[in-house]
């Protein structure tokens, strides 16, 4: 090999980086990897809420008359569409992808022979699924706008409550991947964990109107109040599902760092050997 | 803390120091009580067998992996509890390289190059001149996936050696490599020895061992049973000479079976050829080849040329011998 000049260290020991810069260089991986190619990425994620849109809200809403929480239908639906945009785009890149990081890519083994540590590892990991989770839910709201779907103003806060459902899915993928081990074991989780929660959660209809217990294990569901949430932003507060739902906003808040923080600590458990 | 970098002349404390290290993954004992020292400016390399525990014991030093016993040192810091600031001053050569596939050649470097926290012109100048010193100038934008073997290996000695480390852990770094870029690594790791990187190599290429390192330890179902410079190790375990042959007679004794363990004492005790062997010498048996070691090159001749069977080789003991002797034949520890 040619001698380029290669000479080691005179200086004494480089600072090591900061959990700051470690951080966003784990990010920033992501970020790299994913967008080389965008498009092939994005479109899906973006795709199947506004095929929703259209098939349902628009297709089957023309026949509903009635009006749901007090909106016409097509609106209704729009903060359960943002809620599962942000869902699944966490959901997904938290387990599948993060699977096929942790087994087949191995990507963070390299990670782990850097600075990085396991926890540096995961947290870069869920900060990136909100970063997703951001992204799509920001597309996604403002399709819906110009749609006619949303009537407030506050839905300029949809990024934000993005962030904090991915964040909050993201750890909960993470509890899920840190048992998994093999990827066909993730279909479980959607088809009969995620699937059914969004479904009896407030995207299609009205759950305050579901008989007991229903209704109350409706309410228990962490999706419930991200949809709350995301209504309160479409719609504004008078379109909330009871009077008690102002405190969505803080139960989702409160979920992402629960299982956010208890995600990461079980994933770190499970890339330590 | 020891500043072993700033001070190399000066100051010989070892770089690395690790004192009955223990491993387990359940059952397994892939580490089992392994005293080490790497002093600064050597080359240490891990020899032996796959499963000997070379990696696992790599990852300990690495600060990837925590011990379940005994005490480990590096930059005389423990490198589990201050991982970030011993990894910081390592450059990892991995045995499964987890570069990104998708990404070409220099973003792959920028990436991990984030990883220390270098970027902007630090970063640039330094990837240019790696790519060059491993001769990979021009491929800056080829994605990973469309290099060679050799190419990817040679990117991952790159990309381990970006943050200028001190210390470099390459894990099996030219297994599977055609022998020309075996050697082109090689000079490569010479020419950083030379100016006083130090390493810790693991291979199972005796030749790789014998070329590179000034101390080989033989590691062996996580234990180390032999540590030296590669020719005393040879003085110490084996006469100077040997000469193999086939085994007289050696379809009874189940021949070619390569992974048949040596057995000495069926060696001397009932193989006819053995027993002819001259006075004082070693006999070993692998298989359906018989190994007469002695320190008399005229008597092994002499006695060759009497005794021996298809394929008779005379040569100089080799490292080979040596860890054959002390870790059997089998291709598993
Ligand atoms: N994460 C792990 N879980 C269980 N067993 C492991 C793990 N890593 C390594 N081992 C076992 O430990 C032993 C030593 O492995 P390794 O250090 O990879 O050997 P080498 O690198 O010398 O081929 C092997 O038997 C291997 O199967
Ligand atoms: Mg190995």
């Amino acid at each position: 090999m040619r001698d380029a000049g290669y000479t080691p260290p005179r200086h004494g020991p480089p600072p090591p980086p900061s959990v700051a810069m470690r951080l966003f260089s784990v990010w920033m991986r992501h970020a790299r990897v994913y967008a080389d190619s965008l498009f092939a990425n994005a479109t899906p994620a973006v795709l199947e809420p506004l095929l929703l849109l259209l098939a349902v809200g628009v297709g089957v809403g023309r026949y509903i008359s009635a009006e749901f929480n007090g909106l016409p239908y097509r609106e209704f639906m729009a903060a359960g569409i943002l809620g599962m945009t942000a869902l699944y785009t966490a959901a997904f890149e938290a387990t599948h992808a993060t699977f096929v990081r942790l087994r087949y890519q191995r990507a963070y083994d390299s990670m782990l022979n850097s600075p990085i540590t396991p926890r540096d590892v995961f947290l870069g990991e869920l900060l990136w699924c909100a970063t997703k989770g951001l992204f799509y839910t920001t597309i996604v709201a403002v399709v819906l706008a110009v749609a006619g779907a949303v009537s407030s103003g506050w839905i300029v806060l949809a990024p934000v409550a993005g962030f904090v459902t991915a964040l909050a899915f993201g750890g909960l993928g993470f509890l899920v991947t840190s048992v998994v081990s093999n990827i066909s074991q993730f279909q479980f989780f959607f088809t009969a964990g995620l699937t059914p929660m969004v479904f009896f959660s407030g995207l299609m209809f009205p759950v305050q109107e579901l008989p007991t217990p229903l209704r109350e294990i409706a309410f228990a569901t962490p999706m419930f109040h991200v949809i709350e949430t995301f209504r309160l932003l479409t719609s504004g507060p008078a379109h909330a599902s009871a009077s008690w739902t102002w405190v969505s906003p803080f139960v989702v808040l409160l979920t992402a760092l629960v299982l956010g923080s208890w995600g990461v600590r079980r994933m770190e458990r499970r890339l330590v050997r | 803390m020891m500043d072993v970098g700033a001070e190399r002349d000066v100051n010989d404390a070892p770089v690395v120091a690790a004192r009955g290290v223990v491993k387990r993954f359940g059952d397994l004992t892939a580490v089992d009580g392994v005293d080490l020292q790497i002093r600064p400016g050597t080359c240490y390399a891990l020899l032996g067998p796959n499963g000997a525990g070379k990696s696992t014991l790599s990852r300990i030093i690495g600060g990837v992996s925590p011990c379940d016993d005994g005490d480990v040192h590096v930059f005389g810091m423990d490198p589990w509890e201050h991982q970030v600031e011993v990894k910081t001053r390592l450059g990892v050569v991995p045995q499964e390289d987890g570069l990104d596939e998708e990404l070409d050649v220099l973003r792959n470097l920028h990436v991990y190059g984030l990883f220390f926290g270098l970027r902007g012109v630090a970063f640039r100048e330094r990837a240019a001149q790696l790519l060059e010193f491993m001769e990979l100038s021009g491929r800056e934008t080829t994605r990973v996936v469309a290099l060679s073997g050799g190419m990817r290996r040679r990117l991952s000695i790159a990309r381990g050696l970006l943050s200028d480390p001190e210390m470099m852990i390459l894990d099996e770094p030219t297994t599977g490599l055609d022998p020309q870029v075996r050697h082109a690594i090689w000079a490569a790791l010479r020419r950083l020895r030379a100016r006083g990187l130090t390493s810790l190599l693991t291979t199972h290429y005796m030749e790789e061992a014998a070329q590179l390192a000034d101390t080989v330890g033989i590691l062996h179902r996580g234990r180390l049973v032999a540590e030296d410079a590669p020719d005393a190790l040879i003085r110490e375990h084996l006469p100077a000479h040997v000469v193999e042959t086939e085994i007289a007679g050696g379809a009874a004794h189940g021949s070619g079976r390569t992974t048949e363990r040596p057995s000495r004492d069926a060696c001397d005790a009932s193989d006819a050829s053995a027993a002819d062997a001259p006075e004082g010498a070693l006999v070993e048996r692998y298989g359906d080849r018989l190994f007469v070691f002695h320190d008399d090159r005229e008597t092994l001749l002499a006695w060759a040329a009497q005794h021996g069977g298809g394929r008779t080789l005379a040569r100089a003991a080799s490292l080979e011998d040596v860890f054959l002797k002390l870790t059997g034949r089998s291709l598993d520890a």
